[in-house]
């Protein structure tokens, strides 16, 4: 039997309305509520605890609430936490996706597709309900289905064909026509007033920070994606999806010098950069700055990664990890030159 | 308008590949268990029965007859020297059996493959002109023997008039130009030297008019074949008088260096596509990266002028995350087909032999890489609409 743990808000848990939506993550044993019509429907797996909680508790102590339902759940030692279904309720769907989306076992939840909680809920599965509780008795047979797949470790197939909700990523088929053929049936249907795409952006747009007080204070950092390196690559660096950043100290004189630095970026043509690598990271430049005073000073390293096919997660690390670094280091600003 | 006629032999005919110095000369066929490595273009044997040239670098393409072998192949490999490789030119395999056959149209055809060995004192761009000409006159040679017999088949291409109630669409087909090893050919010249933004007709196009040596993602690459046997422009001469009336192919330059003249080359290229009358285009792309931000600015330059747009492109998404997998985009690029994820792995597969070079550009011995990225795979996400692959959400 695999051990499961289900998560319900009050209402769902039996522990109350509205008035009782302030209630604290709360341990119950065994299946309860929708519980005794989920473990009905599952085979091979057992609801040993539901865990609760109310949806107000959770919405305002959210990092309170999701850090002793983590607590509770890894006392269980269970291998698979279900959530819901939540239906249209937001704030209850919310804190669904959450937990699945932050369990570190297994982790499936139900809600309507148009739930806020389906962007919330990460890499966790989330099965496609109706919008309120008339949909129970659809619902949990779909979720018993889905969780004994997860249960048993079985590689899942397509969304559509296993009952769970697109979560973003990308996977390759071959389509009945040629990529050709399909642009023009596109274009022909844009020119008709239908609008279609095979593949939307959703890029995020990162606020620009205000501006340095005052430049000839600041410590200024020299960093950058160019994939530059000192010569001979010494940390094998590689020239595409670097999976991190590297670090060096910059050496004290006016600027790199060439041949001792090159770029292994496998995305452009390195031949002027290598001629000069201060083309990359000018630290030439920086050092005139420094010696007018209208810069305070120059971190004593650089950092480098080669941005080239970077998942826009890895590369949100790498800022993340380096600006950590810079901030305790006293710097303000930095020079991130880009290629 | 002129007409021009592809003639279709069969791969029976394929003639003999002369001796060449410094060039290993092997077929492969489909379904033998075999690894082709440093694949840097596939072309399609092609010879002309009034003499002219099959790539043709002064006289027009399009015009006449053309004879083409089906089925039939001809790969060149050539492993550049390490030290000397300012663009790291990437990996580029043709797998003829295992997961990877999938990918590429090559694992089904008859490939002549010439693997040329790297002289010591060439430079690379010496080495790269070298094995881009003698690939486009093998696969004249070895096309030869169809002059001596008959066709089995005679494909018109001819551009008649057209239902003026139907949607008029051009193809604006990317060429790179990004430096040494990363140029397209247009009449043997490359893309930034020759005239580009270009209106051609169809049929030059898909007779040795655009010729490959650009050797960045394999999977992402246009290889020559890829022009020769161009579905976007098959498909655009189908449909002309049925479904849309064909406005004619645009060459635009990709991979310009500046901000304002990447903005440049979308503009004119946008207002080329205005002046054939085009109510929509089909923009097309050439490796991946840089490009893609041409894309989307042509894209953009189009919309302005009121010409509709759909966009092709291959996706560089990570498979475990869910970030986007566009290198760049923009708002008016509302209808793009996806040619596939480069990024996703393909498994391991061990062939029986390779051919094309032992060791992969990073050491690893090429029979036992283990599993390879979809990127490596030759033309796989091709983004001019080649194939049927594509990405779906999950």
């Amino acid at each position: 039997m695999v051990r499961a743990v289900h998560y319900l808000n009050q209402f769902f848990a039996g522990l109350g309305g509205e008035e009782a939506a302030e209630t604290p993550p709360t341990r119950l044993e065994g299946p309860v509520g929708p519980g005794r019509g989920l473990a009905a429907e599952l085979e091979g797996i057992e609801i040993t605890a539901t865990l609760a909680c109310g949806d107000d508790y959770f919405a305002e102590h959210e990092e309170a609430a999701l850090a002793r339902l983590l607590d509770l759940l890894q006392a269980e030692g269970a291998e698979l936490l279900v959530c819901g279904p939540a239906f249209g309720s937001g704030r209850y769907g919310y804190a669904c996706a959450r937990l699945a989306a932050t369990a570190p076992i297994a982790a499936l939840t139900a809600m309507h597709e148009e739930n806020p909680g389906v962007g919330a809920a990460g890499a966790a599965l989330v099965v496609p309900t109706a919008v309120n509780v008339a949909g129970m008795r659809d619902a949990l047979p779909r979720m018993a289905r889905l969780a004994e797949a997860v249960a048993a470790g079985r590689e899942l197939g397509h969304p559509e064909d296993e009952g769970y909700l697109p979560r973003g990523f990308r996977r390759n088929r071959h389509a009945e026509e040629t990529g050709a053929e399909r642009a023009v049936d596109l274009l022909l249907s844009k020119l008709a007033g239908e609008t279609r795409t095979e593949v939307a952006a959703g890029f995020d747009r990162v606020p620009p920070p205000e501006p340095v007080p005052d430049l000839s204070e600041a410590v200024l950092a020299l960093v950058t994606e160019a994939g530059c390196v000192p010569q001979g690559n010494p940390d094998r660096l590689p020239t595409i999806r670097a999976p991190g950043w590297l670090r060096y100290p910059l050496p004290d004189e006016a600027g790199l010098e060439s041949g001792r630095y090159e770029s292994v970026h496998g995305g452009f043509d390195v031949t002027l950069a290598n001629e000069d690598p201060n083309r990359l990271m000018p630290l030439d430049v920086a050092r005139t700055l420094e010696r007018e005073g209208r810069i305070g000073g120059i971190h004593d390293a650089f950092y480098t990664t080669t941005g080239n096919g970077t998942p826009v997660a890895a590369s949100t690390r790498f800022g993340q990890e380096i600006a950590a670094e810079l901030r305790d280091a006293g710097v303000q600003a930095v020079l991130l030159s880009g290629t | 308008m002129t007409a021009w006629e592809l003639a279709t032999f069969s791969s029976d005919l394929l003639g003999d590949v002369p001796e060449l110095e410094g060039v290993d000369v092997e077929i492969v066929r489909p379904g033998e268990p075999v690894r082709i490595t440093h694949v840097l273009d596939a072309v399609e044997p092609r010879a002309r029965p009034d003499g002219r040239p099959a790539f043709p670098t002064e006289a027009r393409a399009g015009e006449g007859r053309t004879n083409r072998l089906d089925g039939v192949t001809v790969l060149s490999c050539l492993d550049f020297p390490a030290e000397e490789r300012p663009l790291h030119e990437q990996e580029s395999l043709v797998d003829m059996g295992g997961p990877g056959a999938d990918l590429t149209p090559f694992s089904r055809t008859t490939n002549v493959v010439l693997r040329f060995r790297a002289r010591p004192q060439a430079s690379n761009e010496e080495l790269e002109a070298w094995a881009r000409r003698t690939t486009l006159d093998v696969a004249e040679s070895v096309a030869r023997p169809t002059l001596r017999t008959d066709p089995v088949e005679v494909e018109r291409f001819e551009l008649g008039p057209a239902d003026e109630s139907l949607p008029s669409v051009a193809a604006l087909v990317q060429l790179s130009d990004l430096g040494p090893l990363y140029y397209q050919y247009v009449y043997g010249v490359r893309a930034a030297e020759a005239g580009l933004p270009r209106a051609i007709e169809p049929a030059e196009l898909l007779d040795g008019a655009v010729t490959c040596g650009e050797y960045h993602w394999a999977a992402l690459r246009n290889p020559t074949i890829f022009f020769q046997q161009n579905r976007l422009v098959r498909t655009l001469h189908d449909e002309h008088g049925k479904r849309l009336r064909f406005a004619g192919v645009v060459l635009m330059r990709g991979y310009e260096q500046t901000a304002g003249e990447k903005q440049q080359a979308a503009e004119q290229a946008a207002e080329l596509a205005a002046g054939l009358a085009a109510d929509g285009a089909i923009v097309t792309t050439d490796a991946g990266g840089n490009s893609h931000t041409d894309v989307m600015l042509t894209c953009r330059a189009c919309e302005r002028t009121g010409v509709r747009t759909t966009v092709i492109v291959a996706e560089m998404a990570d498979p475990e995350s869910t970030s986007p997998g566009l290198t760049d985009w923009v708002p008016e690029a509302d209808s793009v087909v996806s040619v596939g994820n480069a990024e996703e792995t393909v498994s391991a597969w061990r062939p029986e032999r390779v051919v094309g070079g032992d060791l992969l550009l990073d050491g690893t011995p090429a029979a036992e890489a283990g599993p390879v990225p979809v990127r490596n795979y030759l033309g796989a996400t091709n983004q001019m609409g080649q194939l049927a692959l594509t990405a779906t959400t999950w």
